[in-house]
């Protein structure tokens, strides 16, 4: 199997294709100067973590778990219909 | 100061209306409205909320301030039991299990749901003509878009249909909006309100916002729905923000404006002699005024649209039909997804997901999405060293007037580049207001991250000048 995986095939979208409006925005960014190499210096988008929560189950209300089941493109008694897994 | 929110609770309390037939009469203007603000009505539950309110000042018991207020909801935000389509076909039957924090705070408030309403698929657009509910037309002109991707929200507050909105912003699409329709539109700095059940376009730039028409009920709304929440980590504590001290502006000594944004051939020429004129009327209270530099338009609208491509190529990814949405059967799993994906969603929304999984594949990752990175990390650098010069920032919100309606769909490129005034603010992660003076797509207001406050006080100095 070929390891080039296409934007279709990434993005599960059958016959996508790049758009040229979106290319001409990657083009700039290509050119663009950038005054250093390493990305992300400030780490200004990252969460400390020394300030991560607690790992802890919240339970869910019985509504919420009605509604997620309400929610099932298909169901059977309950369970959600899911389509056979692919070989491949 | 003025507020439709005070307005209205003093109104009930003196029993001047019922909450019911406030509720009443502004569930039949979203009914009659002809703009295509409104995805579904949530009016059961509201005239029943109504009824309790009513109950509560007929036993003479005291009422919130907030408590009656009907207000809006964009509709991508989840509110238990309620549809929440954003504005998509495969999401168009789906009921919200849960509740968004924000709103969540707003109901716990006593305020009362209208609406959800129409959007932008995903907040994919600057138009709101990107949903399967039909274009959302300005609250203005009808023939022009209501701007996006919040464009529902901003008309409905524009035309007295909610007293106030939940928008969501994520390179301008609160501030957009507000600007096309003459309200308020706030974008607090990232992480002061949760993201925790708004559908997640673009994580590192996603903000819950209120859209108002008086900055006072910015103010009560933002105070409301603020603070660190559990369930979205990257939210922070916050004090709350006084009317006493937004009254004084005392410490805003220095504004700055982006030359560039000026000097672009982009900017409509009315829009830019209005925006100079308001300079000068800030020149002439005697507050001194720098122009600046700031990084073309063309790098700050790629590199937002290049960060925010890739994330909603993955945010998007668990959407395949499987546990929730509008599942297309094909022979095998693999075909589900694609045929799912391929069907319900929208061209705009499957330009975006294509072109996020093109900078995160290998081999386009190292030239694009990490210079991307690379570029936004030196716009903040950029925006720190700014705010060591002045107090605020002031600019126009568009470089132009809202498009007539089926234009931006043509022409995706042209509706990306309209985002140049706003996406910086979003890739800086800092809180910015639109007010509608100065121009006639109004003025943004920003100040360095966590200053909010800072935006409501220059706000509210600017109104009586402008």
């Amino acid at each position: 199997m070929s390891k080039i995986m296409t934007v279709d095939v990434l993005s599960s979208i059958k016959g996508a294709q790049p758009s040229e409006s979106v290319n001409s925005l990657f083009e700039v960014i290509k050119n663009a100067n950038t005054t250093n190499n390493s990305f992300n210096q400030n780490h200004n988008n990252a969460v400390f973590l020394d300030d991560l929560r607690e790992d802890v189950v919240f339970h869910s209300p019985k509504i919420e778990k009605q509604i997620i089941i309400e929610n099932f493109p298909r169901e059977k008694k309950g369970y959600l219909v899911v389509s056979k897994v692919i070989e491949e | 100061m003025e507020s439709q929110i005070r307005t209205i609770h003093q109104q009930l309390i003196n029993k001047e209306i019922t909450c019911t037939q406030l509720v009443q009469e502004r569930l039949e203007l979203l009914k009659l409205n002809t703009h295509v603000t409104v995805n579904s009505l949530l009016e059961a539950s509201a005239l029943e909320s109504a009824t309790k309110v009513d109950a509560k000042i007929k036993s003479g018991q005291e009422i919130g301030l907030l408590e009656g207020i009907p207000f809006g909801i964009k509709d991508v935000y989840m509110l238990q039991g309620t549809y929440t389509s954003a504005s998509s076909d495969l999401l168009k039957n789906y009921k919200s299990s849960y509740t968004a924090t924000a709103i969540q705070k707003l109901l716990d408030a006593g305020a009362i749901p209208l609406v959800k309403e129409n959007c932008d698929s995903f907040g994919h657009g600057s138009s709101s003509e990107n949903t399967i509910f039909g274009a959302v037309k300005n609250a203005v002109n009808p023939t022009l878009v209501g701007g996006g991707s919040s464009g529902g929200s901003a008309v409905n507050v524009s035309k007295d249909y909610t007293v106030f909105s939940i928008g969501g912003d994520t390179g301008g699409s609160i501030r957009q909006p507000a600007g096309y329709n003459n309200v308020y539109g706030f974008k607090p700095t990232y992480g002061r309100i949760s993201r925790f059940g708004l559908m997640a376009y673009a994580s590192s730039t996603d903000c819950v916002g209120p859209i108002t028409k008086s900055i006072e009920d910015a103010r009560i709304v933002l105070n409301t729905i603020s603070g660190k929440d559990l369930k979205d980590q990257t939210t922070y504590h916050s004090e709350k923000i006084l009317e006493e001290a937004i009254l004084n502006s005392d410490a805003i000594k220095t504004v700055g404006y982006f030359k560039n944004f000026l000097e672009s051939d982009a900017i409509d020429t009315q829009i830019k002699s209005d925006f100079l004129a308001s300079i000068e009327k800030i020149k002439s209270k005697g507050i001194q005024v720098k122009a600046l530099d700031f990084f073309e338009l063309d790098t700050l609208v790629s590199t937002y649209y290049t960060l925010a491509m890739a994330e909603t190529a993955s945010n998007l990814s668990r959407l395949d039909g499987t546990n929730y949405g509008n599942r297309i059967e094909g022979e095998n799993l693999k075909e589900t997804y694609s045929i799912t994906r391929s069907e319900n969603f929208s061209e705009e929304t499957k330009r975006r997901i294509v072109g996020g999984n093109q900078v995160l594949s290998q081999g386009f990752s190292d030239e694009i999405y990490l210079k991307g990175l690379s570029l936004r990390d030196q716009i903040a650098e950029n925006f720190k060293k700014d705010f060591m010069e002045v107090d605020v920032i002031l600019s126009p919100v568009t470089p132009n007037l809202p498009p007539a309606i089926g234009d931006s769909l043509k022409d995706p490129l042209a509706m990306y580049l309209s985002d140049a005034y706003t996406v910086g603010f979003s890739l800086g992660q800092l809180p910015t207001l639109t007010m509608p003076k100065g121009t006639e797509t109004g003025l943004q207001i920003t100040a360095a991250k966590n200053n909010d406050e800072l935006v409501f006080k220059f706000a509210n100095f600017l109104k009586d000048i402008i």
